[in-house]
């Protein structure tokens, strides 16, 4: 495939996504929304009783923050997009369609990463200004972030709503169904993998967890408090993995189903 | 040349076939008929050749190049609806074509604008796809067709939930894509009335097999030439039309008589001429039009009983 039609076909993704109002608006909701609501009510818990409630903001408040941004509520808005790039086509009865192009079915795949992701990053982007200006509005009297800090958080931000967006394109590809697509990643987001994180029985087994990895890389005060103590390599080592899996099953799936 | 050729197709479900031992040849420049009842494997067949699914055995090949060894080049001049054309509501007629104009590459784009007005939908194309009829979807569905610049349009049942005003606009569309444009179309219809009209030539396939294919007029008469007689004496006619060689069959119908005649023989003048002769005043001499129905129906319930 050349870059003339590589980058059209990504623009045709994006195109398909930014345009569905409800999965824009959900994804907002969820990002953003999730941000001012924490913020504010940190905000409201601090002026009430000042000496028992840290400010939302400053250092200690972004780092707070960061763990809306990383692990619970704006990776629920990448799986809601990851979920409708990989089975939108073939909910819409498109995919067949695309399929009588002649297009190689694993290159129909490959565009839907770059298409999902950028939605995401367009999300997650505005999560974090927004984080970023609630954690500079209510700093209180704590010290607010440095543009190093800052920077740090985007790029993991980035990073871990990426790669949760990945997977959620690879496994509806998989499955081709959105809905238990978002029913099975939400309930493993939310509860199964915060679950076996904390299962100290499990061992180093818990290295493969996304969480573990991004728990480890986490920028902060410390340097991130991380739960397994995992090596960058190691950490490197599960990213890649759970991107190149589902980057190959998707692709196995959308080349192999009847259209 | 034979924009689709097709030998020994076959395709199976477990146990079921679904199409077996296919040998088709659709002539380039027409307008394709694959008629058959519901289930007949017609969808099947279209999927294979598209390469939505795996043949079992046989070979297919479109424009002149085999497949799916060629599947890529073959389906940049082919464009295809298959079942129902499927697209994204939420997106316009004009976005929906930007998706599969994107995948068809660079030169596909510039054909939007001509291949909605062609279809008639300019005026409508900046509408989301959500608030189209039926019939536009069929009409945008052919627009995409139109991105690749197609030699060949594969239709299948395009006629399906039009209504009638839809149906005959449908066909006019069809003939134009072959007569104005030169296009081949291979249109799946279960619809015998439909492909009579608008079709040039057709295969009659049931239970998975082709059963004839020709010219539509050819199979629909099926090697038949027949003639209804009106006169004041039937009976006098039947008997002088007897022995006259150029006629195999003289039945009496409600119509009147109906001569069958020898194969080759145009014999309406001749006859008109027997039996003026005898004395018999003819008031009707009209040339028998068999429909595809008939013949469709004959082949089928025939193919009925034998199972």
């Amino acid at each position: 495939m050349n870059p003339i039609v590589a980058r059209q076909m990504i623009g045709a993704e994006f195109l398909k996504l930014r345009k569905k109002r409800g999965l824009v608006g959900w994804a907002l909701l969820l990002a953003a929304g999730s941000v001012v609501i924490y913020l504010g009510v940190k905000a409201m818990q601090h002026s009430s009783n000042p000496f028992e409630r840290p400010p939302a903001g400053g250092e200690r408040g972004f780092e707070r923050t960061l763990e809306l941004l990383g692990f619970f509520m704006v990776p629920l808005a990448a799986i809601l997009i990851g979920a409708e790039a990989g089975a939108g086509d073939r909910a819409n009865g498109v995919f067949r369609d695309l399929v009588v192009t002649g297009r190689s079915r694993v290159a129909l795949f490959l565009v839907r990463l770059p298409g999902a992701l950028m939605l995401t990053f367009v999300v997650v982007g505005v999560a974090f200004l927004l984080a970023v200006g609630g954690v500079f509005l209510f700093a209180g009297g704590d010290p607010t972030p440095s543009l190093a800090l800052v920077a740090k958080a985007a790029a993991w931000s980035a990073l871990a709503n990426g790669v949760v967006c990945i997977v959620a394109v690879g496994l509806a590809s998989l499955i081709g169904s959105r809905p238990a697509t978002i029913t099975a990643l939400v309930g493993w987001q939310l509860v199964a993998s915060p679950m076996l994180l904390q299962s100290g029985s499990l061992g180093r087994a818990r290295e493969v967890l996304l969480d573990g990895a991004f728990s480890q890389i986490k920028p902060g005060l410390r340097g991130g408090e991380p739960v397994l103590g995992m090596s960058i390599a190691a950490v490197v080592i599960s990213i890649v993995l759970w991107i190149v899996i589902a980057s190959a099953v998707g692709a196995w799936r959308t080349a192999t189903e009847n259209a | 040349m034979n924009v689709i050729e097709t030998e020994g197709l076959t395709k199976r479900f477990g146990e079921r076939t679904a199409v077996e031992g296919v040998d088709l040849a659709v002539p380039g420049g027409c307008a394709f008929g694959f008629l058959g009842p519901n289930g007949a494997g017609k969808t099947t067949l279209i999927r294979m050749l598209l390469g939505l699914t795996h043949a079992s055995a046989g070979t297919m090949s479109m424009l002149g190049m085999p497949v799916p060894e060629r599947r890529a080049q073959a389906l940049a001049r082919v464009g295809a609806i298959v079942e129902q054309p499927g697209f994204h509501a939420h997106l316009t007629g004009r976005e929906n074509l930007r998706i599969v104009a994107a995948a068809r590459g660079p030169e596909a784009r510039p054909r939007i604008g001509p291949a909605l007005e062609r279809v008639g939908l300019a005026d409508r194309a900046d509408e989301r796809v959500k608030g189209y009829s039926l019939g536009m979807k069929q009409r945008l569905g052919v627009a995409r067709c139109l991105l690749a610049d197609p030699e060949l349009l594969i239709l299948d049942e395009p006629a399906n939930g039009l209504d009638p005003g839809g149906i005959i606009e449908f066909r006019l569309m069809i003939r134009d894509l072959v007569e104005q444009e030169g296009r081949t179309v291979f249109l799946s219809s279960h619809l015998l009335d439909e492909v009579e009209k608008t079709c040039d030539h057709a295969a009659i396939v049931d239970r998975g097999r082709i059963v004839t294919q020709g010219a539509i007029a050819d199979l629909a008469a099926d090697g038949r030439n027949e003639l209804i007689v009106g006169c004041d004496d039937p009976g006098l006619a039947a008997a002088v039309l007897d022995g006259y060689s150029g006629i195999r069959d003289v039945r009496r119908s409600p119509d009147g008589l109906r001569l069958t005649l020898a194969p080759g023989r145009d014999g309406a003048a001749a006859v008109n001429t027997l039996l003026v002769e005898a004395g018999v005043s003819v008031n009707r001499l009209e040339p028998v039009r068999h429909s595809l129905e008939e013949r469709f129906l004959e082949i089928t319930t025939r193919l009925g009983v034998e199972a």
